[in-house]
Parts: C-alpha cells; sequence; structure tokens
C-alpha cells in the first residue's frame, strides 16, 4: 500500500512499489491530464511536481513519491481559477495537438518557482520538453509573459 | 479498504469529468473546457439539427459537426468561423463535435472520402461550410417571417438573432431553431461579400486551446472505464514478420493480467493498468517469423538510389530543347543529393481504443482517415460499414501518421475476441518508432547546362525514390508516383528542363509524412538553384527573382520575405562574436507559395545553430492568420527537425531507433525567433499546414555554403563535420 498525497488529497493506494508514478495517476487515479510519451524519462510529457520540483513520472517508481506532495496538472490551480502559466498560455495561443502541453506547464510552473525572473537565455536552456507540433516560441513567450505578471510589470 | 473504495470512487468521478459516463463511455468534446462543457452538453439533447452541419439548442448555442480531425492545426475553430460568419452569430456561441463517419461528412476529393490532410480541411470545406451556414440562417429568416407575419425580405439579422428593423422585434435563433428545422431548406442561397466579413481573415483565439492547458482535452489514451483492458503490444522487429507466443504462463500469473494474445505481426498483453501490460509483455516468450519481404538496410537502399541517381529514369516533365542546351553549354554543374527515412515520432505514440458488441462496433481512433477506421474495423468484425460507429478525440498530432490504420486494427482485433468489453491498445514509444511508416528515403541528381556567364541554359535532374502514393495504392502500376516527385515537377523557375523519376522500392513500410514529396524535392530543387547562382556569381535572390518573370507571386513572396530579413548575400560578423550567414529558399506546394531566409552560425560543438527565421506565405487567403501563423512556425521547426538531426536507420529489415535517445527531435534551444508574415493575394485558397516544412533544409544548407563554403547534400547535418567559417 503507498500513501500519496496527490493535488492535496491523501490516497491509499494498492499498487507495485515500483509501478511508476505515471501509471498509478493514469491508469489508478484517473488523472489523464499527465501524458505518457516515451517511458523513460526523454520527452517531458509526463512532468508533474514532487515537492514543488518537476520530475518525469514515467521514471518515478511510486515509491519515491510517497509521503511527497505530489501536484499534477489537475492540480495545478490551488483556487480552482486558472494558474497564471495557464492564463499565459492562452494569451499565446500555444497549445497546437495539445499532447505534451500538461508536461510543458508543469515544467514552467517549476522553472519560474526557481527563476522568476528568467532571461531568454534561462528559458531556452530550462525548458526540455519536447514538442512535435513545434510550439517552442510560443511556450518561450507564455513563460516571459506569466514571469512577468508575477512580477508586476507588464509585457 | 476503505482507501481503495475511496480512489474507485473518485475514479468515477474523473469519468464523469472527462465526460465519460461510467457506464456509456460517452466522448464528450465540448470548446471551451470540459467541465462546462458536461452540463451545457446535457442542455443540447434537445438542439436541432438545421443541415448536416449545424445544430442550434433552445439557448442559441450553435454546434458545428465537424468532417474533420483537431490535429492541433486549430481547424475546429476555423470552421467554426466559416458557419459563424454566414449564419451570423458570436464565436463564444459556437461549439462543435466530430460528426458521425457518414456519407454526407465526406467533402474530400470531391466527396469520395473524409481525409484529414494536406489543408484540404479547410479548401474543401470553406464553400459548404458557409453555405451550410449561410442556409441555417435563411431558414432561420423564414421561421420568423411565417411566426411574425413580416415579409422575409424586411428581416435581417444581428448575431444570435433574427431583427426585424420596422416593428423593432427581435428573436433568438435558440427560439426558432425547431420551427426553423422544419422548413425545406432553399436550393439557393446568397453568400458574404468577401468585403463583408466579421470574423474570417482576422485572427480568432482558438477553442480547443483552454482545455489543452488543464488537462482536460481527451486524447484516445484517456478514455477510461471501469472494465476496460489495456493493451501493450510488441510487434515482430523486422517489417511484416509473424510473430507466436511460445510460453505465456508466467505473464498470465503476473498481476492485473488478463490476456495475452496474438495480433497481426505481433502479440498483446491485456491488464488493467498499462504498466502491468508492460511489464508482462517482456516475460512473454515469443518468436518471432522471418521477414516476408526483402531484408535489406538504409545504407545498401541509400547506394541503390544514388546509383539509380546516375542513370535515367522516365520523363515527368520536359520543355524546350533540354539536349540542345547541354550540346551548347559553356559549362556545366552537376550535384547530387539525398535524404533519409524519417519517423513521425507523434508525441502521442499510436493508440486506440474500441469496444464491440453484438451488432455494433464503436472506434475512438485519433485518425485522419475515418473512412480507413471503417473499412479496417468491418474487416475485422464482419460487420456492416453502418454498424461501424467512428468517434474521434483530440488527436496528439497527425503528420500523416494517422491516415494509416495499423493501429486501429490491433484495437478492433482484440475487442472483437473480447466483445462487450471497452479495449484500449497504446503503443510504447519504441513500437511507434520502429513500426512507423517512414517518410521514404530519396536521392536526386541535377546537372546544369550553362552559359559563358554561368546563366543557365537548361537543368536535367532525376528524382530516384519510392512513394506513399504507389506504396498504398490499389493498383500500384502507377507510371510517375507523384508523392515522389511533387516539388521537383512544376517548379515557377523559367528554365527549360527535363525532370525524370526513377522508382526503386524502398525496404521500409513507408507512409506520408508532412509536405510528403515536397519535404525532400524542394531541398533538392533550392539547394540546386542556389548552387547555380554562386556559379553564376549571382545573389541567390536576385538570381531566384530573374527566373521568375512570369510568376508575379512568387516574386512578391520573395521580396517580402527578403525586406523583411533584411537579406545579406555576404556572412557578417555578429554581436554575439560569431561569424553569422543568411541563406533562403523559396516553394510553392498545395497552391500556396513560401519563402524563408535563415540566419544561421556554427557553434562550440560545430554544430550549425540557426538563430532567425523569416517566412513568408501566401496561402491566397488566411481565414484564421493566427491559425495559420502556427501552422508555419510549427511546420518550419518540423523541418528544421529533420534537417538537423533526425534520420532513421534500417539493418536487417528492422528499424534500429527505439526513442528519442537516439531518434532526437528539434529541442528547444534549436528553434530559431521566428517572424511570419501572410500576403493576402486573393487568391483560390491553399494548404498551410505542409507548407514551411520542406523550405527549412534547403535555406539552411544554403546558409551554411555561404558561411562556410562547404556544400551539405544530404541530410542530416547532424553527421557531418562542418567547416569553419570563413573569414572575412
Amino acid at each position: 500500500m503507498a500513501n500519496l498525497t496527490i493535488n492535496g488529497t491523501s490516497y491509499g493506494l494498492d499498487v507495485e512499489a515500483d509501478m511508476p508514478l505515471l501509471w498509478a495517476l493514469r491508469d489508478e487515479l484517473g488523472l489523464t491530464g499527465t501524458k505518457f510519451g516515451c517511458g523513460v524519462g526523454l520527452c517531458g510529457a509526463c512532468t508533474v511536481h514532487l515537492d514543488g520540483r518537476a520530475v518525469r513520472s514515467c521514471v518515478v517508481p511510486v515509491s519515491a513519491a510517497a509521503g511527497k506532495a505530489v501536484t499534477t496538472i489537475e492540480g495545478l490551480s490551488e483556487d480552482g481559477k486558472a494558474h497564471p502559466l495557464q492564463r499565459a498560455w492562452i494569451a499565446e495561443q500555444v497549445p497546437q495537438c495539445g499532447y505534451c502541453q500538461s508536461g510543458q506547464i508543469m515544467a514552467a510552473a517549476a522553472f519560474l518557482t526557481e527563476n522568476p525572473n528568467p532571461d531568454n537565455a534561462a528559458i531556452r536552456a530550462g525548458m526540455t520538453t519536447l514538442c512535435r507540433c513545434g510550439t517552442y516560441l510560443r511556450i518561450h513567450a507564455a513563460i516571459k509573459r506569466a514571469a512577468a505578471e508575477s512580477s508586476g510589470t507588464s509585457t | 479498504m476503505n482507501d481503495i473504495v475511496n480512489v474507485s470512487l473518485r475514479r468515477r468521478e474523473f469519468l464523469a469529468l472527462n465526460g465519460v459516463a461510467a457506464g456509456a463511455l460517452v466522448l464528450a468534446f465540448s470548446l471551451p473546457g470540459t467541465l462546462r462543457a458536461v452540463a451545457r452538453l446535457n442542455k443540447s439533447a434537445t438542439a436541432v439539427a438545421l443541415n448536416a452541419f449545424v445544430e442550434i439548442d433552445p439557448t442559441g448555442q450553435v454546434t458545428v459537426l465537424s468532417p474533420y480531425s483537431e490535429l492541433g492545426q486549430g481547424i475546429y475553430s476555423s470552421l467554426c468561423m466559416l458557419v459563424a460568419e454566414e449564419l451570423d452569430v458570436e464565436m463564444d456561441a459556437m461549439r462543435i463535435r466530430p460528426a458521425p463517419a457518414e456519407p454526407q461528412y465526406m467533402l474530400t476529393f470531391g466527396g469520395a472520402m473524409r481525409l484529414t490532410a494536406a489543408s484540404l480541411s479547410m479548401r474543401d470545406s470553406f464553400d459548404p461550410l458557409r453555405r451550410a451556414g449561410a442556409t441555417a440562417r435563411a431558414m432561420l429568416l423564414q421561421a420568423a417571417a411565417d411566426a411574425w407575419g413580416s415579409p422575409f425580405a424586411e428581416l435581417g439579422t444581428e448575431p444570435g438573432h433574427v431583427v426585424h428593423a420596422a416593428t423593432g422585434r427581435r428573436i433568438g435563433y435558440g427560439e426558432l431553431a425547431t420551427a426553423a428545422a422544419a422548413l425545406e431548406p432553399p436550393a439557393e442561397v446568397a453568400m458574404k461579400d468577401p468585403a463583408d466579413y466579421r470574423l474570417l481573415g482576422r485572427t480568432v483565439k482558438r477553442l480547443d486551446i483552454e482545455p489543452k492547458t488543464n488537462g482536460q482535452a481527451l486524447f484516445a489514451s484517456d478514455l477510461r472505464h471501469d472494465t476496460m483492458l489495456i493493451a501493450a503490444v510488441r510487434q515482430a522487429p523486422q517489417f511484416g514478420a509473424e510473430a507466436r507466443v511460445i510460453d505465456a504462463s508466467q505473464a498470465l500469473r503476473m498481476r492485473g493480467v488478463a490476456a495475452v494474445e496474438e495480433i497481426p505481426s505481433g502479440i498483446a498483453v491485456l491488464a488493467d493498468n498499462y504498466w502491468r501490460a508492460s511489464q508482462a509483455l517482456d516475460a512473454v516468450e515469443v518468436e518471432f517469423g522471418p521477414a516476408p519481404g526483402p531484408v535489406s538496410s538504409s545504407a545498401a537502399y541509400r547506394e541503390k538510389l544514388l546509383a539509380r541517381a546516375r542513370g535515367a529514369g522516365i520523363v515527368a516533365e520536359q520543355s524546350g530543347d533540354v539536349e540542345g542546351a547541354f550540346a551548347q553549354a559553356a559549362k556545366t554543374l552537376e550535384a547530387t543529393y539525398d535524404v533519409p527515412f524519417l519517423a513521425h515520432a507523434t508525441m502521442e505514440p499510436q493508440t486506440c481504443a474500441a469496444l464491440v458488441e453484438e451488432q455494433r462496433c464503436t472506434v475512438w481512433a485519433p485518425t485522419q482517415l475515418p473512412d480507413g477506421v471503417v473499412t479496417t474495423a468491418a474487416e475485422i468484425t464482419g460487420l456492416p460499414a453502418e454498424s461501424i460507429d467512428v468517434k474521434i478525440p483530440y488527436v496528439g498530432a497527425g503528420l500523416g501518421r494517422r491516415s494509416m490504420t495499423d493501429f486501429v486494427a490491433h484495437a478492433v482485433t482484440l475487442a472483437n475476441r473480447h466483445r462487450g468489453r471497452f479495449i484500449k491498445v497504446i503503443w510504447s514509444r519504441e513500437e511507434d518508432m520502429q513500426h512507423d511508416y517512414y517518410r521514404p528515403m530519396a536521392a536526386a541528381r541535377f546537372h546544369a547546362a550553362l552559359d559563358g556567364e554561368g546563366r543557365p541554359l537548361a537543368i536535367r535532374a532525376l528524382v530516384a525514390g519510392d512513394g506513399p502514393e504507389r506504396r498504398h495504392a490499389p493498383e500500384p502500376d502507377i507510371e510517375i508516383d507523384e508523392s515522389v516527385m511533387e516539388g521537383a515537377l512544376h517548379q515557377p523557375y523559367e528554365v527549360d528542363r527535363r525532370i525524370d523519376y526513377a522508382f526503386e522500392y524502398a525496404p521500409a513500410p513507408i507512409g506520408w509524412w508532412r509536405a510528403v514529396g515536397h519535404s525532400y524535392n524542394a531541398f533538392f530543387v533550392e539547394s540546386f538553384i542556389d548552387e547555380m547562382a554562386h556559379a553564376a556569381g549571382a545573389d541567390p535572390v536576385d538570381f531566384r527573382r530573374q527566373l521568375l518573370n512570369k510568376h508575379p507571386r512568387f516574386v512578391t513572396v520573395l521580396d517580402r520575405t527578403a525586406e523583411m530579413a533584411a537579406w545579406r548575400k555576404e556572412p557578417w560578423q555578429a554581436e554575439d562574436g560569431r561569424r553569422h550567414a543568411m541563406g533562403i529558399a523559396l516553394h510553392g506546394s498545395l497552391e500556396s507559395i513560401c519563402c524563408a531566409i535563415v540566419d544561421v552560425s556554427i557553434d562550440d560543438a560545430g554544430k550549425a545553430q540557426v538563430h532567425r527565421a523569416w517566412c513568408v506565405a501566401d496561402c491566397g487567403f488566411a481565414v484564421n492568420p493566427l491559425a495559420v501563423e502556427t501552422q508555419i512556425e510549427g511546420g518550419f521547426a518540423m523541418g528544421l527537425s529533420a534537417a538537423l538531426v533526425e534520420e532513421i536507420t534500417i539493418a536487417d529489415g528492422r528499424t534500429k531507433n527505439g526513442n528519442f535517445g537516439d531518434y532526437p527531435i528539434l529541442t528547444a534551444p534549436q528553434m530559431p525567433a521566428m517572424e511570419v508574415a501572410l500576403i493576402d493575394s486573393g487568391e483560390k485558397l491553399g494548404g498551410v499546414g505542409e507548407l514551411s516544412t520542406p523550405l527549412a533544409a534547403p535555406a539552411v544548407c544554403n546558409a551554411l555554403f555561404t558561411l562556410t563554403g562547404q556544400r551539405i547534400r544530404s541530410l542530416p547535418l547532424r553527421k557531418h563535420r562542418l567547416n569553419s567559417p570563413r573569414t572575412a
């Protein structure tokens, strides 16, 4: 039995300790916003937060998540309103197919926590989630927009 | 135990939240935002259909039935715009859902099929969807005229309402819908003058964006049901080989595993959780049969293609006295190019869900070709086509991969054996990479006959390869495979030419990859044009312009791009301390024209770094400029990805690449800043989704030549050791 805290709710999950967190989220809990892309931690579509840090949930066993706060795209916004990054994503019209975007937004949220005022080079180096549709420029713009908003300056 | 019960309850909650009812697995697409949509969906049970494409509910909400799949190109929003424009409603009243697989939704190729590809979604629906909106509006006007006893001609509309100026009367479309639906649709209906467009041609925010930012957008892999079995599959590594289960006993003892099965060319494990299915797959003892086709390698095939390129082929295009031009040429120029096999690598690996019941089969398929899904499912189940219901969730990118139905066959095969149970098949990334229908490898040889000043007298070229058109045609005796030759033929440059086609069977599954033949022919043609320009000592922009004297649309796009980029024909020392150079490429495809200029340097690791890209496109008229711009950006990114890093390697009749580690795709730091401009020429609508993809490789390689003097004629760039920049 693994005790997990996901998006503020505690769950006792009767799953194997080595089940990747991704498949506990998706197939046991129905939190399907987190996507499967590669299974080996290379693409980032499955990015969630563990205690606020971005991790690739396809390579994090459930046992490693026990006792930590897991946040998924479904729980990114704490107050039920859109998170500043989600608003920025809409303003910049980022997604195309949308499949990688949960992972992109979760990666961006953790990145901004660590780098509240990133410059262009930091964003380029810090965002490593793959996007086949080529939305990278809009992702970049949305991160800048959200950073500017939260620091009180306008874009 | 209480915890588990809680989890189960929460699962039901999520099923409901996602619009998937616990017992019924209904895919409800609603925009924006699924949560609100569920409530709306319930309401729209009372919606009435005014025609095949337009439904209106009592609140005035309009639902468009989409014949096309939302692959990320923004087609849902653009189709809503077409209807909203003529129906006269605001965009926030618009919703859309996928249409069932029925004949009235076959708008492609003159009503022959339903296909989301080649921007046909817009090109083939521009008239029918506007007409559907205009017809519905006329019926609503007639219903109001009947209700009020007013002359039809005195009535008009304001967004969502019929109004009668003389009496000040006003009524919402929702209140008129039922009466309107009972009327005979008018045979003739006038559509708006483009000068009166309120929506079309203006940037409209996409309706599918919000659910794609909060995890609520449903993809096929997100479908859930309490009794669902989730399947992991392993196909025979060699293309088309058979697979046989030798011993499944260990796998069957593993937790959650329900069955181990043979499927066409592979095996499947069905379990209650995808990871459990994958783990058990590794525990199955399986024997793979020999490959049915020729076992070959990409290296051997490349040599064959290059050899074919040195010979003669079938003449596909000829103009002027090419032989004569070569006989009197002062000098000649020759170059041979080649490109590798490429994977689609959609971020959502191939996935499909299916349910087969007594007399019905429902398939949830991320597909570009619902007709193909029907055919595949009917063949497997033995049910008539009318009994196959295709539901199309959001598609985790199409890129041409989803016009094949191999992954659909997996889901339906398993569902047919487990009747009454929902089956969901998810391919691993490795399965997806190794069992793609690849962009074919191709090679070409170009010759130019030049006069004493280096000006071209004639071009002779041959493109050797194999294409999806021939491979997947019912009768594969095509003389000239357009899918190999498109982009090499009918180029706008005014030079006498002879262009040949040579078929050489590709030893791998091949398919339609974004921009298909254009994806490599633009590299061949635009590299060679650049080589000719340098041979003539001419500025590559001026050189192209001089050859385009009969094609003013191309000249406009070319000059606008050069102006936007502040074109520089010589390398320069940039502020970052490096030498930079620009390269250009111009190409027409799918009745549109695009030009790209890039600014390139070489980084410390000796790799090409593309800093900026400028793209100008003329697609006739951009229905939603935002959607077109994002397609130009994304299409260019995919072309750049292929140019820089992508290559599928085949050996022993199988694909050697497995995941993004050995099949890298473009990353964020490799993406250049882009400036995109659209030219509204008012010409016929052209394609946009594949328009910029072919330009990246030639533009970058042309820039590298200016920068280093090294001409790259074989992709991807990462296999080359690049020269250092020339010093000033």
